[in-house]
Formats: structure tokens, sequence, C-alpha cells
């Protein structure tokens, strides 16, 4: 059966699984009898186009076992931005892309009624889960007429990624049939790791965008992957360039890059199009990018001839694709969530038209295929004990993403404040994590899903009052810029034992106001203790206390051991003075 | 780029005088005026004589977006125009706009250097525009810019 999207709302409507009041049909024991009418066909369900199948992953975050997560709750940029794709969250979400309220798709786009859903139609992701749908498109197909392209941000996320060193995620790739990738966090592995994972990788790894930097090597300012890949796929040349993270030597610590240098580099990227389009005669040309949704849609106004960006980095999911000067730009959200699908049809050397759905991967509703399910045993089997360890249990929703606060960064906050005795603690604005439910058990494992990085050290250090001021303006600088080049694709750092009110549309440097730290007003000549991990702000500050220095992930296990349940807050820190609300709709209306 | 058209590339240029940018004040003497600074306003009539700078499309002016490092942000610069006798690029200048001194390089060239191009890293204090300037051997000059970032970094 051959349905659109559209078709599946009307089926889904047809099933009883909408409501037009918007009212949550699925309370009680009658709603699980509805969920049981969606079904794994629902989920493939496709209308077919042309000959060729690009099946598109992003930012799984080494999450190979299934997961709730769940979507921003304040999601606000420069106001040219917000409301646009890539901007939007909750109820402008839901206005945008007509997403009615108490289906699947509101569970996996949206934070609204998240926990109620959440129960509904249970986690999400899972390589187990993903495998189903890929060999389903590949079966209906055919082998050689489907490509799997993942976007990065694949490696790091979780302990088994941690303390494996990056392999049980490329042995998950390998599973998977990932053909082609690029990275970012992949590179805090550090370049020797790298490259030794990529020769595991069964794959191909690229990117146009790294240069060696080093001015003694033969090698200086050449690329340092293969720029792109030619596929042959449903009796056509597709040309794939490969566009790693642009700003990961200022993100993430340089020593894990040191000699190489990133960037956006679109002037050669324009050179590869060329160079592809005409000595390579491919038909189609696809950017593999891990550059941001946002930073993508402008590459599409500076670069011609790309076919198709599949993008990552920003964990968007987006239903429906963006159009840029005849480039369409796609993105698959984030924790396995989604697998997308693009069918192509080439004709003459031309795109002549195409079709795309993002596949949610809903655990309930997929059969857990077992090679997967052994792969994942495999790789837990020897830290099983260590990781499910029950440290405590949550009273309220710990969750990640939001711009300014979240529950599971006030926890991470709360814990390294007690142990190190600061005055304010820095948590970084990452868009990568878990969720878990009121009530829920909180395990060693949830923690390393906040924090498993290879640079956990949470570094205490002196910082004065106006350093600290233009810290946080320079991170809002980065977070808030109207021209989506200057952003790096991350949310504001997350503050603990200070709060502030924040005017988005105001000048740069002049965002911040009514900065307290413990209550009262930020002493700008006065010196603070601040406690820092995940960043390079120690490098900002003096009189390090070395003997403190421990990981983040000891630090927080430790603390909700002694907490035994947490009960953390929903209310932020941040006051938002030119917006009403968490999810503006376009000319920034609430 | 690849290694040899760089070496070229280095060659091309026959005389560079390279004016180093001022040592840079540490934040809380960051007021008091150094002995060698010298406004972007300043540096620019030093070079063109108060001379009208029109933007131009002949120059192309490469530098990233958000610095790597503020301390060695490499650019590059490509001057789509003859080097012949009597009508040639007379010299490449990189300023910048909130060091304190605006000078960065001044590089002299000739018709025999073949190519109206040159390639360094500069120092930058913070978020700034950098800038090119180019004298033609016609006596004209013409420009062209690019914002480079500089933060201490952020999210991932």
């Amino acid at each position: 059966m051959d349905i659109s999207r559209r078709d599946f709302l009307q089926i889904a409507g047809a099933l009883g699984l909408l409501s037009a009041t918007g009212a949550n049909l699925f309370a009680g024991e009658a709603g699980k009898e509805k969920i049981k009418k969606l079904s794994f066909s629902n989920i493939v369900d496709f209308e077919a186009k042309g000959k060729v199948s690009l099946l598109h992953i992003c930012d799984l975050h080494a999450h190979i076992k299934p997961l709730y997560w769940r979507e921003p709750s304040t999601l606000i940029s420069a106001k040219n931005l917000v409301g646009t794709p890539g901007f939007i969250c909750g109820d402008s979400f839901q206005k945008f892309y007509n997403v009615k309220s108490g289906t699947l798709e509101q569970y996996f786009d949206t934070y609204n009624d998240f926990s109620e859903l959440a129960k509904k139609f249970g986690k999400m992701g899972g390589i187990s889960h993903i495998k189903p749908l890929i060999d389903y498109v590949r079966k209906e197909r055919g082998e050689k007429n489907v490509l799997l392209l993942d976007s990065g941000d694949t490696w790091q996320g979780t302990a088994v990624a941690l303390k494996s060193k990056g392999e049980a995620i490329v042995d998950a790739q390998n599973y998977l049939g990932v053909d082609v990738m690029v990275g970012h966090w992949e590179f805090t592995y550090g370049k020797e790791r790298v490259m030794e994972l990529i020769k595991k990788f069964k794959g191909e790894f690229i990117s146009q965008n790294v240069l060696d930097n080093d001015p003694f090597s033969d090698n200086f300012e050449e690329v340092v992957f293969p720029p792109y890949t030619i596929k042959e796929v449903g009796g056509a040349k597709i040309g794939i360039i490969g566009q790693s993270f642009p700003f990961t030597s200022t993100a993430n610590p340089k020593r894990f890059t040191e000699g190489w240098s990133f960037g956006l580099r679109h002037e050669s990227l324009q050179e590869y199009v060329n160079e592809l389009r005409g000595k390579k005669k491919v038909d189609c040309v696809v950017v593999l990018s891990h550059d941001g949704f946002s930073v993508d849609q402008e590459l599409a106004k500076k670069v011609k001839g790309v076919d198709f960006i599949l993008s990552g980095h920003t964990h968007d999911p987006s239903p429906e694709p963006i159009i840029i000067n005849n480039t369409v730009i796609l993105i698959a959200g984030s924790h396995g969530k989604y697998v997308g699908r693009l069918d192509i049809d080439i004709q003459k050397g031309k795109v002549k038209d195409y079709n795309f759905k993002l596949m949610p991967v809903a655990s309930n509703l997929i059969p857990a295929d077992k090679e997967g399910d052994k792969l994942i045993e495999k790789w837990y089997k020897p830290y099983n004990k260590e990781l499910n360890e029950v440290l405590g249990i949550t009273k309220n929703l710990l969750y990640k993403r939001d711009t300014f606060y979240s529950t599971f960064d006030a926890l991470i906050g709360e814990a390294i404040k007690e142990e190190m005795g600061s005055d304010i603690v820095f948590t970084p604005g990452y868009r990568w994590g878990t969720t878990l439910l009121p009530n829920d058990k909180i395990t060693k494992d949830n923690v390393y899903e906040m924090t498993a990085i290879t640079y956990p050290e949470v570094y205490t250090f002196k910082l004065k009052g106006d350093k600290i001021y233009s810290l946080m303006e320079d991170i809002a600088d980065n977070v808030f810029n109207s021209n989506p080049l200057y952003q790096q694709g991350g949310d504001m750092s997350r503050l603990t034992g200070a709060s502030y009110s924040i005017k988005i549309d105001a000048k740069a440097g002049k965002r911040i106001s009514d900065f307290k730290i413990g209550g009262k007003p930020i002493d700008l000549k006065r010196t603070y203790k601040v406690s820092s991990w995940g960043g390079n702000l120690q490098n900002a500050g003096t009189s390090l206390e070395k003997k403190k220095i421990r990981a983040v992930y000891d630090v927080v296990s430790d603390y909700i051991r002694k907490k035994k349940v947490i009960d953390i807050p929903l209310k932020s820190n941040v006051k938002i003075l030119d917006f009403n609300c968490g999810c503006p709709q376009k000319g920034a209306k609430c | 780029m690849r290694r040899r058209e760089f070496i070229q590339g280095m060659f091309a240029v026959s005389a560079v005088a390279i004016t180093p940018t001022t040592v840079l004040a540490k934040e809380d003497k960051a007021k008091k005026k150094g002995v060698n600074d010298m406004s972007f306003e300043d540096a620019l009539k030093a070079i063109t004589g108060g001379k009208e700078v029109k933007e131009s499309k002949k120059i192309k002016f490469t530098a990233p977006e958000i610095a790597e490092n503020g301390a060695v942000v490499p650019i590059k610069v490509e001057v789509d125009h003859p080097m012949e006798e009597n009508n040639y690029v007379k010299a490449i200048h990189i300023l910048n706009t909130a060091n304190g001194n605006a000078r960065c390089a001044d590089v002299m060239l000739t018709p025999a250097n073949g190519r109206g191009y040159f390639s360094t890293r500069i120092k930058l204090s913070k978020t700034q525009d950098v800038v090119a300037v180019v004298a033609l051997s016609d006596g004209t000059f013409i420009k062209a810019s690019s914002s480079v970032k500089v933060t201490i970094g952020g999210c991932g």
C-alpha cells in the first residue's frame, strides 16, 4: 500500500487516533487498545519515487538501546529566526506542521504532554528497532538501490561508547550497514583513535572541510579525509560530499584535533560540486552534513548545484523538506528517534522528483531484531553491574532540551555546587542526553547518558564578576546571533547558584541584566568561586583547585546516592524579557 | 590549496613587510594607549592619502567565519587583476579594525610577481572586521572585508 504522510494522518484519523478537540484519546485502558491499531505498516508506508532510496540518520549519540527523548520546551533565537524550521517547538511546531494532539507525531516531535504520551507509546529508537525499518526499505527497493547515510555525532553519548572508546558504536553502524558518514563528537576520541575507528568502520568517512594544519607536514593544507565519494545506486551516479562540524576546534577542546583545521569552507565545497557535476558527470549531488539545520539553510544560499543536503547537529525533527535555491534540505532529529527516507527519481542525469518521510522509530510498534539485541548485550555485558546500579529516584521529569534551563542539568549543577562548595556552576548547553519520567529510577547508565565525554573533569577556580558577565554575553552572542553562520548550534550554558534576565534582541554585549549570584546582584569587582565542566571556561579563571578535579559522572552519582530522592523544580532561573513563551511563532509572536 | 601552489604563492610575493601587531595590553590596562597604536581610520589614511577606496568584487578575500584560534587567523587575498608592465597590483594591505594597531601586513608587488596574491596568519584580539586594501598601479584603491568572530567557544 502506497500512502503519503497526509494519507497516514487521515488513516490515523479514521482509526480514531485523533481528536478534533485535541483532547488526549489515549487515556485509560481504552487508549491502549487504540494504540495497538497503529502498526509497523503505518511507520513504513510511503509513496515510492524513482529507483534510488537514501536512508538518513543523524545524532544517534551512541544510543544503541531505546530511550525517552523529550524535544525542547524553549527554543528561542534571534527575532528573524524564531518560528522558522530549526527554531520551532511545542505549540509552534504543531501549528507549523499541523500536528494533532494525542498522536504519535506529537509525542515524537514536541514536548507537549510528554509524560502522558510516553506511557502510552513507550520508548524511542534503539538499533534493534532501527534495523527492521532499514531492512524493509532494502527489501522493497532492492539492496543495490539503497544507501544508508549518517550525519555524525554517532560515536559519543553513552557509557558503552565511552568505555569502548567508540568501538561499540562502530560495531552498531556496521550492523545497521552505514555506507557513508561525517563527524563532530567523533573527533573527541582524539585523532589517532578516530583513524583506528575509521579502519574498523565498514563504510566511508568523508569530509571536505577538515584540512591538515601542520606546516611541517607533507600534507599541509590538504584534506585529511576523502572529500567526497561517488556511489552507483539505482542506475544513477550519486556524488556525496562530506561536511563535518565546522566549529569542532572551538566547541570542543583543541587538543583532540591539534594539527587539523575545521571551517565551513563553502568556497571549496563549491569547487567539489563543480568537479562532481563537470569532470565526474554525476546525476545527483548530495551534501552529507553536520553543519546544523540553520547553517545549512545559509550554505544553500552560498553554494550552487547541490540537489540535497542531509543535515545534522541541531537535532531538529523536520517532517517536511526546506527548499532554498533548488537545494532540498532534510534533517532526521536525534538519538535514533527517526530514520529519514528520501526517494529520488533521476532521469537523463537530473533529479526529476523526490519524496521524503521521517519514519518514527516507535519501539513498541517495531519488533526488535534479535541480532541487534545480541550486539547490545555483548557490549553492555562487561559493564552491566556498574551501569544498572539504581542511584535514586526522581519525583519530576528529568530532561535536557531547552534554550536556558533543564531539570537534568539543574541536578548536575546542584551536585557539583554541593561537592565543590562553589558560588556558581556552569553546565554546558549540549543538545544530547536522556529523559526520565516522573518516579523513574535513576541509574548510573542514565548519569552517563548526560555526561559521557572524554573530558569529564569538573574544574573549580576563581573568576571575577565582570569576567563571568562578559563570558555569559559571549556565549549569548553565539547562541542568539541573527546570522546562523556565527552560531554554533548549541543552547545557553546552564547556571546553578545564579539567575538572570535576558533580552534576546538586544545588541551583542547588552543582552543580560539583573544578574544575581546567590540571590544578590553580581558584584563585578568581587572574585567568585566557579565550577565548570565540558567547556574551556577554566582557561579564563585563576587559582585552579587541582586536587578537587573529579569526573562529572562520579560527582553526580555520589550526590544522587546520598539524596536518594531527587526533586528538581521545573521553574527556570532565566527570565526572557522579549518573549512571553518558549516556543514563539514566526514574527516572534507567542 | 595544494602545498606546491602555496609555495608558489609565497614566492610570488617579492617583498613582504609585515608590521607586527602590538602585544595586546592586559585587560586592566586596556584603555592606556600603546606607543604602537594606530586606529583603522589613521592606518587607511596613511595608505591611501585620503583617496576614495571602493568595495570591489575583484578581490577574493577568504577568512574563517569563526576563528579557531584568535592568535593565528588564516587569511587569503586573491586579486583578479592583470600583472602587466603598466597595469598591475601594486600592493596588498591587511588591516584589522579592533586591535591596538590596525595594520597587520603591507605587501608590495611588481608585475614580475605574476599574481596579485597573498596569504598569511594574523592575530585578532576580539570579534571584528578584517579589511584588505589593494593599491593598483594607476593610483586607485579597492577593498574587501570579512567579519571574523573570536570566541572562547561554547556549545557542542
